[in-house]
């Protein structure tokens, strides 16, 4: 059975099934602008993180680890009972939109971005901001220079938050409401297929899904690679 | 003109002072040297004259202002003192950008860039080293780019630590050779550390000894830790090694300690002495095994189970000839030793 779900799952796939690429669209744009928001966010408050000393620090760093084990679906409770018609934003009426689901989903990984990027600019020597002081840089200028040195640690960060939304589905499910054509993404799609019994779909979602997950990861480890090369 | 400024200066790392000045006045246009052992308080102080680092206390003035330890204003103070770090570092990119960076972040336009980018790099023996990635440099090229870097700021005021520190004999020469040269034809103030005494006196017009982080008038060579003996019949013996001792009058000695630091003025030891004086001094042989000419000055290294330098005039010098390898007799009179309790532990 497994067999024949793979075998009608690729000829899916390569006959560029317009509701299968819909759905990757949609996941694929979801995922996107949720990792560029939480970036934005993230590295910079990962950066001031790492170069302030503040009473609490510890406590905060402890917290934003704490938070990258928060699951999917306490996010989208959380935000639901915000967004719902009855929560303070529902006038907004974003339940069941793709907005709501990047707005899970940058809660979900703004601790995985941050962390990974105070991580990454911690392992910066200190010398850079030194010499970047002494040669006149003001504060913005020095902190241009440590991103800069720290790029490829900070790319690896965002790449690793990008694959945890790509791949998560509570958020989806409860936020998005599963909308065909709107919010259904790959993963609540194939929860959807498996309910319904049609595997094709479903294994052609997971073809696709395992080979974007293969490919973010490849792209991790080489940055992480890079990172590694450079500290040496 | 007064450069610098310390009074009661101090910084301290949790319950360590690490730097503790009580005054000290720093001329400009003048090459300083900083010499003390590790640990001494040389770098930090040199963070602190580069408003890189903070006093704990105290008060410290550049060019007759009192220093505000706020960002804005010391921000505005690192435009004009560049402190050029003892294992500096690149930014990834070219060797051109390095040297840009000061000049960029103060808007400087790309031509005049250009133009002082070239300048400085010939000035450093680097100018066909301007497109290369950093990545491939050696110890040696890393700080004659980064020395670049610095001068291309024409700052007021260069300090360096330990600037020859880790270089081969020919990019040292470089180094010491450019430091001169930006003083005496931009006036550039420099201030250096070393560990090098005889490299420090070489180069500079005035030498501050630091430490344990405080000045001191005592030179940094012939410092020695002893082992002191019960007193006995008003001397006490002193033990360097082993094998080499010799007593001093009990009052020239800190009481109640078995350990002591000793300092023997170089330009007080008499070689090959005429008469025995044993009432106000000791005696003891070495094998010469350095000779090395400073300006008018010979330091000659003796070996006598530790080593000691003695230094004398060129006269003097001529007249006693002492060659590597001989064995001589000192004369070190009570009034070149310094004994002193102290943590210093050099040997």
């Amino acid at each position: 059975m497994l067999l024949d779900s793979v075998q009608s799952a690729f000829l899916l796939l390569f006959s560029f099934n317009p509701e299968l690429f819909e759905i990757v669209g949609v996941s694929l744009k979801v995922s996107f602008g949720a990792t560029l928001i939480a970036s934005i966010i993230g590295i910079p408050s990962g950066f001031i993180i790492a170069y302030s000393v503040f009473p609490g620090k510890r406590l905060l760093l402890t917290c934003l680890n704490t938070l990258l084990a928060l699951p999917t679906v306490v996010i989208g409770l959380f935000v639901y009972s915000f967004i719902s018609r009855r929560g303070i934003f529902g006038s907004l009426d974003l339940l069941y939109t793709q907005k709501a689901i990047i707005i899970g989903q940058v809660i979900l990984i703004i601790p995985v971005i941050t962390t990974l990027a105070i991580a990454a600019v911690s392992r910066i020597d200190s010398r850079y901001r030194m010499t970047a002081l002494t040669l006149g840089a003001n504060r913005f200028q020095m902190a241009v220079v440590i991103m800069k040195e720290a790029r490829y640690g900070i790319l690896a960060a965002v790449i690793a938050a990008y694959g945890r939304v790509i791949a998560e589905v509570g958020i989806s499910m409860m936020l998005g409401g599963n909308a065909k054509g709107f919010t259904r993404t790959m993963t609540t799609a194939m929860a959807l297929e498996y309910d319904k019994g049609e595997f094709v779909l479903a294994v052609a979602l997971g073809i696709t899904l395992m080979t974007f997950a293969f490919g973010i990861n490849m792209l991790f480890h080489f940055f992480q690679g890079k990172t590694r090369h450079d500290t040496v | 003109m007064i450069l610098y400024k310390l009074e009661n200066l101090q910084r301290a790392h949790g319950s360590r002072t690490v730097l503790n000045i009580d005054f000290l006045e720093i001329l400009s246009n003048a090459i300083y040297t900083l010499i003390g052992p590790n640990g001494a308080g040389k770098t930090t102080l040199l963070k602190v004259l580069a408003f890189l680092d903070r006093p704990s206390s105290g008060r410290l003035h550049f060019d007759g202002q009192l220093i505000r330890l706020n960002e804005k204003h010391l921000h505005s103070l690192r435009r004009r003192v560049v402190l050029f770090d003892q294992n500096p570092i690149l930014f990834t990119g070219t060797v051109r950008k390095n040297v840009e960076f000061g000049l960029k972040v103060r808007k400087v336009s790309k031509e005049v860039r250009k133009q002082r980018t070239e300048e400085m790099l010939e000035l450093v023996g680097m100018e066909n080293f301007a497109d290369s990635e950093t990545r491939g440099l050696s110890g040696g090229e890393i700080k004659r780019v980064a020395l670049a870097r610095a001068l291309a700021l024409h700052p007021d005021v260069l300090l360096c630590d330990e600037p020859t520190a880790n270089v081969d004999g020919e990019n040292q020469e470089i180094i010491l050779n450019t430091l001169k040269q930006i003083n005496r034809e931009e006036k550039t103030s420099i201030i250096f550390s070393t560990h090098y005494l005889s490299q420090g006196q070489r180069l500079a017009d005035h030498t501050l000894l630091l430490q344990n982080g405080s000045l001191s008038d005592l030179v940094n060579e012939n410092i020695f830790r002893v082992a002191l003996s019960q007193p006995k019949a008003g001397k006490i013996l002193c033990k360097l090694t082993e094998h080499l001792s010799f007593t001093l009058p009990t009052e020239r000695v800190p009481s109640g300690t078995d350990i002591a630091k000793l300092h023997i003025d170089p330009q007080k030891i008499v070689l090959d002495p005429k008469e025995k004086d044993m009432a106000h001094g000791t005696y003891l042989n070495g094998h010469i095994f350095d000779l090395n000419q400073e300006g008018s000055r010979v330091r000659v290294g003796i070996d006598m189970g530790v080593r000691l330098t003695v230094a004398f005039s060129m006269e003097e010098y001529r007249r006693k000839q002492p060659r590597l390898g001989e064995k001589r007799e000192l004369f070190i009179p009570y009034d070149a030793i310094v004994c002193t309790k102290s943590d210093l532990l050099q040997s």
